[in-house]
């Protein structure tokens, strides 16, 4: 009875794994191709010589017109993405918490508008959102690339639900105590949500770090590319050496590959909560 | 809770107030306002010239390859994305342990960046790389990023590639809910497993399922990456999608008030179709009395 069992469950885990390498065969292929010689670059499944040139290349001048551009770009991603997520994280908190948890006159107006806007395509204001930047004087500027990404109203979404969810009878003590409303929220409702905080967190860093669109419209200067928009222009459709694509490509994806692992418990405890 | 908390709940909700006016009700009538002038984004001057814009753009090939180009890759990515994530939901579901460790590297390709992702993908279709050696060791030799089928299908075969495993985590939920007892009185029943896939996992699962298909279609209308750093939009307009559409017209040729226009219409077209397809999704699920 044990035996037949025993070998349908390596069967299975046996074929979990070949599944799961084959899902990330192309990040395995990325980075062994960052490090192969050039000679051999998308030329084998598995590189068989290897070299450092496409690095040295990478974090040497990299043919542009400034001084280690990788380096600057990879600043400016973190700088745009980190400034970006901080803000859309504490407006989300603000306004999810006055939604959830104070009433006042016009909350359901507040409410309803909010989620007319989420449904709303928000292909029509592209056009004009990049004129608003245009206009106050921030084309070409972080402020630009990070000010119309201050808000994410899917995790406004996403936190109220979840504050709604931490009952009443906790913050109605705190105030008997005499704690102020920011008290409460950072001493008691933030606290109690950290695993969706995680969640929240994650998919906004990742998605704001990964963004093209809206950078490539915003940053012009050479010193101003993010690194995913520098990726973009320097290997696109005519674009020349392979190698230092495919370490650029690792430099842009292990910081956030990094960051999630960090998080990956909390990441999974989130998640069960915001798929129930 | 008191009353004089009303500045309070503003004061809070002021962040969106100013976001919403800046970045959104400015914009959406400064939008309307573009379509029915001719500006070219540089110009000081520019005339109105009505609904110019608008018939002009719906006969123009850009628009509607973009119409048609949508439902093509819904056509294809969906269930690519659908039968990928219900195969890995499957496979982690059978192990009895290190599910959660299963689950975070089927995740991972979603971390990747689009641009990331398209250059590989690059990499790896060309000419002389080692896929299309092995190919044409069959005899096989396509011209992937050149044919219009072909390249439409490696771009919806990427972005299935990223959302495969963030939709298996969506599916997985959805089985957890899903009781031992049903299986084990089905099995004394000796129903086949493929039986037991289509009359119980798939009804049980449906509702997880709902929100994979109504997340994935909502991708699919926002397609642009992938198709700006591999195609532009070719060969031929095979992989024209609104967001390549309104942004070659407005970024590269410079045609702001027409390509305004184009916006709006894309966002009527996604609004309605979108709309459909829930309902249509909804009637389906009720008339099999799987919700």
């Amino acid at each position: 009875m044990v035996g037949p069992k025993k070998k349908g469950l390596v069967f299975r885990y046996l074929f979990a794994i070949v599944l799961l390498l084959i899902m990330i065969y192309p990040y395995i292929y990325m980075v062994l191709n960052s490090f192969a010689d050039w000679s051999q670059v998308d030329k084998k499944f598995f590189p068989t010589e290897y070299s450092l040139k496409s690095w040295e290349w990478l974090l040497g001048g990299g043919e542009s017109v400034i001084p280690r551009p990788w380096i600057n770009a990879f600043f400016n991603s973190f700088l745009v993405s980190a400034g970006s997520t901080i803000l859309m994280m504490v407006s989300a908190v603000m306004v999810s918490y006055a939604l959830a948890k104070i009433q006042f006159k016009g909350r359901d107006t507040v409410n309803n508008v909010i989620l007319f806007q989420m449904f709303f395509p928000a292909i029509i204001l592209l056009i004009p959102t990049f004129l608003v930047i245009q206009k106050v004087g921030m084309y070409d500027s972080y402020w630009g690339m990070i000010l119309p990404k201050a808000m994410s109203l899917w995790a406004v979404f996403m936190y109220t639900n979840f504050f709604k969810a931490i009952p009443d009878t906790f913050i109605e003590a705190a105030k008997l105590d005499g704690a102020s409303e920011l008290q409460i929220m950072f001493k008691i409702v933030l606290p109690m949500s950290k695993s969706i905080t995680t969640v929240i967190f994650l998919f906004l860093f990742m998605e704001r770090w990964t963004e093209l669109l809206w950078d490539m419209l915003v940053a012009k200067s050479d010193n101003m590319l993010t690194l995913n928009v520098l990726l973009s222009q320097m290997f696109g459709p005519y674009g020349g050496y392979p190698g230092p694509m495919y370490a650029a490509s690792v430099l842009l994806t292990l910081p956030i590959i990094i960051i999630f692992l960090l998080f990956a418990k909390k990441f999974r405890e989130g998640m069960q909560f915001t798929l129930k | 809770m008191s009353k004089n908390q009303g500045w309070l709940g503003w004061l809070f909700a002021s962040p969106y107030l100013l976001y919403a006016i800046i970045f959104f009700l400015l914009p959406l009538v400064w939008s309307l306002f573009l379509s029915v002038t001719d500006w070219n984004l540089i110009s000081p001057t520019y005339s109105f010239v009505g609904i110019d814009n608008y018939t002009a753009a719906l006969k123009s090939q850009g628009v509607q390859s973009a119409f048609f180009v949508t439902f093509k890759f819904m056509a294809v990515f969906v269930p690519l994305v659908i039968a990928f994530s219900i195969i890995v939901a499957l496979i982690v579901q059978g192990l009895p342990r290190f599910k959660g460790l299963f689950l975070i590297g089927f995740f991972l390709p979603y971390l990747a960046s689009g641009v990331v992702s398209s250059l590989i993908v690059k990499g790896i279709l060309s000419y002389n790389s080692p896929l299309n050696e092995f190919l044409r060791g069959f005899g096989i030799d396509i011209n992937w990023l050149g044919s219009p089928f072909a390249a439409l299908f490696v771009v919806a075969l990427i972005i299935a590639w990223k959302f495969t495993g963030y939709y298996a985590l969506i599916l997985t939920s959805g089985f957890e809910s899903i009781s031992k007892d049903v299986y084990e009185a089905a099995l004394i029943d000796g129903v086949t497993p493929w039986q037991r896939f289509w009359k119980i996992t798939f009804p049980l699962l449906y509702p997880a399922l709902f929100t994979v298909l109504i997340l994935s279609i909502g991708v699919t209308f926002g397609i642009f990456t992938e198709v700006y750093q591999l195609t532009g939009g070719g060969p031929n307009f095979a992989t024209n999608t609104w967001q390549m559409e309104i942004f070659t017209k407005a970024f590269s040729n410079l045609q702001a008030g027409y390509a305004s226009a184009i916006a709006i219409i894309a966002s009527i077209v996604t609004f309605i179709a979108i709309y459909i397809i829930r309902k249509l999704l909804e009637l389906w699920g009720k008339r099999n009395g799987w919700t």
